[in-house]
């Protein structure tokens, strides 16, 4: 027995000293930083290790886009910053490129074998200047004004849901802003904010949208929501020049689900795109979209 | 009629149609010894076959217990082979000091004598009051640097209520009784009982206000729990030595206080380590009762009972212990005893604990005085439907049933030291064992078969009651409604027994190592004692180890065998709650603050909050406020659930870059975010 204790007292010594130090972390930053491409993904393994790499890194290099991606595809190169060993699920069938150390951090290079290079991302585009957002029901369309505010939301008690962006469309009934959604996966989504209208459709008009070979998108609801499934649906129809894409259904309880739309009859064009979510009580839903050159076989779906 | 059945016949019972008579015997008996000088009165014995039948003539309970610690159970524990041989050795020495000292009254011996004899008389009682002061000191010593969890903030503010009435009790005692002056105050959190409560505040009311015995308010609110952990750790010491060994009882109260969750909760204002003492309080006292038998040991388990009522809804699972021990003990007297008289005997302990103790939950419980069926059907209905919290168990976060099953089981084995688990596996299965062995002669007793029956049986079944007091709060996480948010908490009150088994099983092991140093080495005796200890030493230093490093991130640390505390998050194990972790920042809060600062506390309560200020545990400059977008800085605590709030936070500063992560062994408990002044909006 007091040998079982020995060895519990070392393991205990040792993993009490393996702590990687934050001198580490910085020498993995560097490592990335000098070549680092702006469609590159950085991730952070175990997902525990996030935070730590966060501070480090900066938010030049773990953009909202990067921390907090839709999908893995967009992206045609991927550094792999991990510690004890870990790596990332989603990078799996990747092709390794280089590898190296940094202490007790180990970078790696993997490059896409399925990118979709992204042309427009609509998450860009939520601005005055390119999106214009309207409520419409019996009454006919009333337009919903862009408003620089305060945030609304969050409180000592948890869950306290999705935050509502400080600058956003303000409907009556809804608003269209970009916020970070705490998906049913607990990883955290950029994506547009618009709250579904109970009894009016909620359109959103994106211009100069440069279309591809397809529209591909992802869309959620706040995790606690999703955790106990319904049979409801949130409805998301896409046109453009005067055609319905098509429309997805997100269901509640499925999560961070992806959806692709074939748009090669009007890939090179530029043009409206218009996004209408019909009616529904899914007050906290959350989707992003972007246009693409290459179409995949399979759609994008959540981590 | 067999042996046991004899004793059975002997054992005491009470027939509620007898107990003024029995009562009024007992009390005639005990008039008649106190007559009898003590050192001529017959020593007390084990409770073993033959002289379980000679009860009547024994000592009071209280009385026994102080001539002769350690002693009762010696025979049915050496029957079995429960006891060490040091420690029989020791006791046989020591017997024979007693008895070869002249008969002498006690007044006339010198102070000094009296003072060493009342100590040998006592030694358990000093040995394990002794253990349990010790840990209160490394308790009191390690305080200041434990943040206040969320419910601790909640109930400072619940006994700071209770304080005023009690301060109005005791200035006009009539008043403090009506109910004008008793709903208002008694209604803050009613949903847990007074017990713990009061003492918190009473303990506030003398130590802090009228007395100023310590250093902070919250030590004061917080001085009953330690104590009760005291408690725990002396009550753990007397049960494993009185059952077992002396050296099983050190085993036992140092295993029970080196588990790093047992040390977290052990420093707080609330009510899980309370109820773990309680919990082994009340099951020492049936047992005592049962062993000694007579009214006033019974009596003392109805209080006890009610005061564990008192305590936490889980004592409500106690007759869950006692009645199938019971029914083990008295089963077949009863039945005999029902067939004959058609009345069902009740032992004693059993009726005391359910007339007198929901008498003294009910008396100590002010809110209960006033409508109180409809108050009780609150409380009861209140825990029955308790919401379920979220909490993650491998990567996953459970808010609702069913429970998995796994959780108990695997939370156990990665959060009490390995050592601890493999000592309490060595003690369970010898106990076991003899368990079976009896259970096997039993049956074969029943079946008419000539099956081997083991000799010299503990007439208690106290292994039997140890595993019950162990099983039953375990039991309940099996079933797919018990909530489990409270993560190990929820079935601490198992806990001392694990340890008294671990005792146990630590006895095992020094047998072995004693017998191989005499048989391989030429060590004399004081040397393999030296060595001995050495070896109990080594055997615990892990558990210390462990225990000492998880301080003050107890909820986050696992142990080694699992990887330690990042190992922990590796498989997806919570990593705290409460937001008590809020305090470890004091020293980046002092440097990288300035007057003005406003903090959003996120997962720590509001009381919990303005304790710290008003202790300057954190600066007293900063400004607490309940969203990100009030503040400058915000934290968030690392729970599953909780990354909502992380990502809030990117959506408010439009930063996903903390400029702080508090660590423990390089695992993220605090991100501290600080709000960018290049008036950047939005996450992108």
């Amino acid at each position: 027995m007091p040998l079982v204790s020995i060895v519990e007292l070392a393991l205990h010594a040792k993993q009490t000293n393996d702590i990687v130090p934050e001198a580490d972390w910085a020498a993995a930053r560097n490592i990335v930083k000098a070549d680092l491409r702006p469609d590159d993904l950085v991730v952070f393994a175990p997902f525990w290790a996030d935070p730590l790499g966060r501070r480090t890194f900066g938010d030049s290099i773990a953009t909202p886009k990067r921390a907090g991606r839709s999908d893995e595809r967009r992206f045609a190169r991927a550094w792999e910053v991990s510690i004890r060993g870990a790596h990332d699920e989603a990078l799996a069938g990747w092709k390794k490129v280089d590898e190296r150390k940094a202490g007790a951090v180990t970078v790696t290079l993997w490059e896409n074998p399925d990118h979709t290079k992204v042309i427009d991302d609509l998450v860009d585009l939520v601005t005055p200047e390119r999106l214009s957002v309207s409520r419409v029901d019996d009454h006919g369309e009333q337009p919903c004004p862009f408003q620089r505010g305060r945030t609304a939301g969050g409180t000592t008690v948890v869950p306290q849901g999705l935050l509502t962006p400080a600058d956003k469309f303000v409907c009556n009934g809804g608003h269209v802003g970009v916020a970070v959604l705490h998906a049913l996966d607990h990883r955290p989504h950029l994506c547009i904010y618009a709250t579904p209208i109970q009894g009016a459709t909620l359109r959103l008009r994106f211009s100069d949208v440069t279309f591809g070979a397809s529209l591909h998108g992802h869309s959620g609801i706040q995790w606690l929501v999703e955790r106990k499934p319904t049979p409801e649906k949130v409805s998301v129809s896409f046109s453009a020049f005067g055609h319905t894409l098509g429309t997805h259904f997100h269901k509640v309880g499925v999560g961070w689900v992806g959806f692709e739309l074939p748009t090669n009859d009007i890939e090179g064009k530029k043009g409206e795109l218009t996004v209408d979510i019909a009616p529904s009580s899914q007050r906290q839903f959350c989707f992003e979209a972007t246009t693409r050159h290459a179409s995949s076989s399979a759609t994008g779906g959540g981590r | 009629m067999s042996d046991k059945d004899e004793v059975n016949e002997e054992t005491q019972r009470l027939n509620p149609l007898m107990v003024a008579a029995r009562a009024k015997a007992e009390d005639a008996k005990a008039k008649a010894r106190e007559a009898i000088p003590p050192e001529l009165r017959e020593t007390p014995r084990a409770p073993e076959v033959v002289e379980a039948k000679a009860k009547e003539i024994r000592p009071e309970p209280e009385t026994a217990e102080e001539e002769k610690p350690a002693e009762p159970d010696a025979e049915a524990s050496e029957a079995d082979g429960s006891r060490s041989k040091s420690e029989r050795e020791k006791d046989a020495t020591e017997e024979k000091e007693a008895d070869g000292r002249p008969a002498e009254r006690e007044e006339e011996r010198p102070l000094g004598e009296r003072v060493v004899a009342w100590a040998k008389r006592n030694v358990d009682h000093l040995i394990g009051s002794g253990l349990g002061a010790l840990y209160v000191g490394w308790l009191l010593a390690t305080a200041r640097t434990l943040g206040f969890s969320r419910d601790e903030g909640f109930y400072f503010s619940a006994s700071s209520q209770y304080e005023k009435w009690f301060q109005l009790l005791f200035s006009t005692p009539g008043k403090a009784l009506e109910r004008a002056a008793i709903d208002p105050i008694w209604t803050a959190n009613h949903e847990h009982p007074s017990l713990m409560k009061s003492l918190f505040a009473l303990s506030h009311m003398f130590l802090w206000n009228k007395w100023k015995l310590v250093q902070d308010q919250s030590t004061a609110f917080r001085l009953p729990g330690m104590l009760m952990m005291g408690l725990a750790i002396w009550i753990t010491y007397l049960f494993a030595a009185r059952v077992y060994s002396r050296r099983a009882g050190i085993a036992a109260a140092i295993a029970l206080g080196l588990m790093p969750r047992v040390f977290y909760h052990a420093h707080l204002a609330c009510f899980d380590v309370p109820i773990m003492a309680m919990w082994i309080a009340c099951v020492y006292a049936y047992w005592r009762a049962e062993k000694i038998g007579g009214l006033g040991p019974a009596l003392l388990a109805g209080v006890v009972f009610g005061l564990t009522l008192e305590t936490k809804h889980n004592a409500w699972m106690l007759p869950g212990v006692f009645v199938p021990h019971a029914i083990l003990v008295h089963g077949r007297s009863m039945m005999s005893d029902a067939a004959k008289t058609a009345r069902l005997p009740i032992p004693a302990s059993l009726v005391a604990m359910a007339t007198i103790g929901p008498a003294v939950f009910l008396l100590l419980w002010p809110w209960l005085w006033n409508d109180t069926l409809p108050r009780i059907q609150e409380y009861v209905n209140f825990h029955l439907h308790h919401e379920y919290y979220n909490i993650e168990f491998l990567g996953r976060t459970y808010f609702g049933p069913p429970s998995p099953k796994s959780y108990m089981p695997v939370m156990i084995a990665a959060t009490v030291p390995t050592t601890t688990l493999l000592l309490f596996a060595i003690g369970a299965f010898d106990r076991l064992r003899v368990v079976g062995a009896r259970a096997i002669g039993w049956l074969g007793e029943t079946l008419g078969r000539a099956w081997p029956k083991p000799s010299g049986q503990d007439p208690l079944h106290t292994d039997a009651l140890l595993l019950l007091a162990l099983a039953v709060p375990l039991a309940v996480f099996l079933l797919p409604r018990t909530p489990i948010f409270g993560g190990t908490k929820h079935w601490i009150t198992a806990y001392p027994a694990l340890a008294i088994f671990a005792g146990r099983g630590f006895d095992l092991v020094a047998d072995r190592i004693e017998a191989l140093l005499k048989s391989r080495t030429s060590l004399d005796e004081t040397k393999r004692r030296w060595a001995l200890a050495i070896a109990g030493a080594i055997t615990f230093v892990a558990p210390f180890a462990v225990t000492r490093h998880s301080h003050p991130f107890g909820l986050s640390a696992y142990v080694p065998f699992f990887g330690g505390t990042a190992g922990g998050a590796d498989l997806g194990l919570n990593r705290q709650f409460w937001g008590f972790t809020t305090q470890s920042l004091n020293d980046w809060f002092s440097k990288n603050t300035k007057p003005g600062d406003t903090v959003y506390i996120m997962d720590t309560a509001w009381p919990s909050w303005h304790r710290m200020v008003d202790e300057k545990r954190i600066p007293q400059w900063l400004r607490g406020v309940g969203s990100p977008a009030e503040a400058t800085i915000s934290l968030v605590h690392h729970e599953q659930h909780m990354n909502e709030v992380d990502y809030n936070i990117w959506t408010e500063y439009g930063t996903t870059a903390p400029e702080f992560v508090l660590t423990h062994d390089g695992v993220p408990i605090i991100s501290v975010y600080r709000r960018p002044q290049d008036g950047r909006r939005g996450p992108r």
